[in-house]
């Protein structure tokens, strides 16, 4: 899923200060997993906006509004229906949600409300992970099922880099990270081992075709048979 | 204080049985009170304390029982993670953290509720009135 941080509020209230009358819009799907963009998030957001501009001088006419799926056209239009009052709409959705809204929206100004991170894993109450880039050519059939590309500081295709310390990536010794990230490559020969596949080790990848990915400008997925 | 200021308690009916034990003492105190009676103190979310300030607090209080008696395990645990995380709220809005107090209460605590009691009047007469809360006097807008 898409894991987002709320900005800070000083930002955000700069964003819509010049604004009366404003909506802010949730996603109940990835970023209200990840307690950064969904319902609650937005009534905690509106709450807070409230008083900030309050202790500002300014009384500020906030309505909230919540999808399902910010990014989806079908679940989208309820909130375009609440926009169509407001001055300005603060949304709460990755940056896919703000601009599919912005898209359906294009006389009133949308603003993010949250810095979209990554994709990710909940890997435990209030932590998530970076395990995925969207590279476009997956590998993890190759690496037992662990992202060298993600969770690799180095995204290092063929083996771990010297800097490995008792199993943690090297980037512990630069700054303090809590939980300590491991070294990647020794998560994926452990892996392997435990499989009885460390053979694959033995294929060498090739370096990887980054046309797929995002190097190549704005990616594409066409599938006819799912059009109208 | 030239207006009265409004205390909201939300408290777990374990710890607070009787809404009357801060009923009575605030409101003999001066001060509007009400009491919220939670199933547990975790029940009370982020967005139910900044609402509860934006719209009519001037003070909240939030009311667990101690960690280790909580009929949920971890609820006042949880209630005071949320806490702090609402009072990290407040210092980027700029108002007062100290406009939200919490307590593990252990039933029946006369001394424990006595302290409460002592700090939350306190802290009304200290904070006053909640500028950021609806209805009170706006402040000069700012360019």
């Amino acid at each position: 899923m898409i894991i987002g941080t709320r900005k800070p509020l000083e930002e955000i209230q700069e964003m819509v200060k010049k604004y009366d009358r404003i909506l802010l819009a949730g996603c109940d799907t990835c970023v209200a997993e990840c307690a950064s963009g969904g319902r609650r998030e937005v009534a905690e957001l509106a709450a807070a906006l409230k008083m900030a501009f309050r202790l500002a001088g300014a009384e500020k006419d906030i309505q909230e509004a919540s999808v399902d799926r910010q990014c989806v056209h079908e679940f989208l239009l309820d909130l375009v229906e609440a926009g169509q009052d407001r001055d300005a709409i603060l949304s709460l959705a990755c940056g896919a949600g703000v601009q599919a809204l912005a898209h359906h929206l294009p006389e009133t100004p949308v603003f993010p409300a949250l810095d979209t991170q990554f994709i990710g894993e909940t890997a435990g109450r209030g932590l998530w992970l970076e395990n995925c880039r969207g590279c476009g050519n997956c590998m993890l059939g190759l690496t037992g099922g662990i992202c060298p590309i993600s969770r690799c500081a180095k995204s290092l295709l063929n083996g771990p880099c010297g800097g490995a310390r008792a199993g943690l990536c090297e980037i512990n010794l630069a700054r303090e990270i809590v939980p300590e990230v491991p070294c990647a490559w020794l998560q994926i020969y452990d892996r392997l081992s435990a499989l009885g596949e460390l053979d694959r080790l033995l294929e060498l990848s090739p370096p990887k075709d980054w046309s797929h990915g995002d190097a190549a400008g704005p990616r594409r997925v066409v599938r006819p048979d799912q059009q109208a | 204080m030239s207006q009265k200021v409004t205390v909201v308690v939300m408290a777990c009916q374990q710890a607070v049985p009787d809404p009357a034990l801060f009923l009575g003492p605030l409101e003999k105190a001066g001060l509007r009170a009400r009491v919220v009676l939670e199933p547990c103190s975790s029940k009370v979310e982020v967005f139910q304390m900044l609402r509860t300030l934006a719209g009519e607090a001037d003070l909240l209080w939030v009311v667990g029982c101690p960690e280790q008696v909580c009929l949920l395990v971890e609820g006042s645990f949880r209630m005071t993670k949320r806490v702090a995380h609402a009072q990290d709220y407040l210092r980027e809005i700029g108002l007062e953290p100290e406009r939200l107090g919490m307590v593990q209460l252990p039933a029946g605590n006369q001394e424990i509720l006595a302290a409460t009691l002592s700090d939350i009047q306190d802290r009304a007469q200290a904070l006053g009135v909640n500028p950021a809360r609806a209805g009170a006097p706006l402040a000069k807008e700012q360019p």
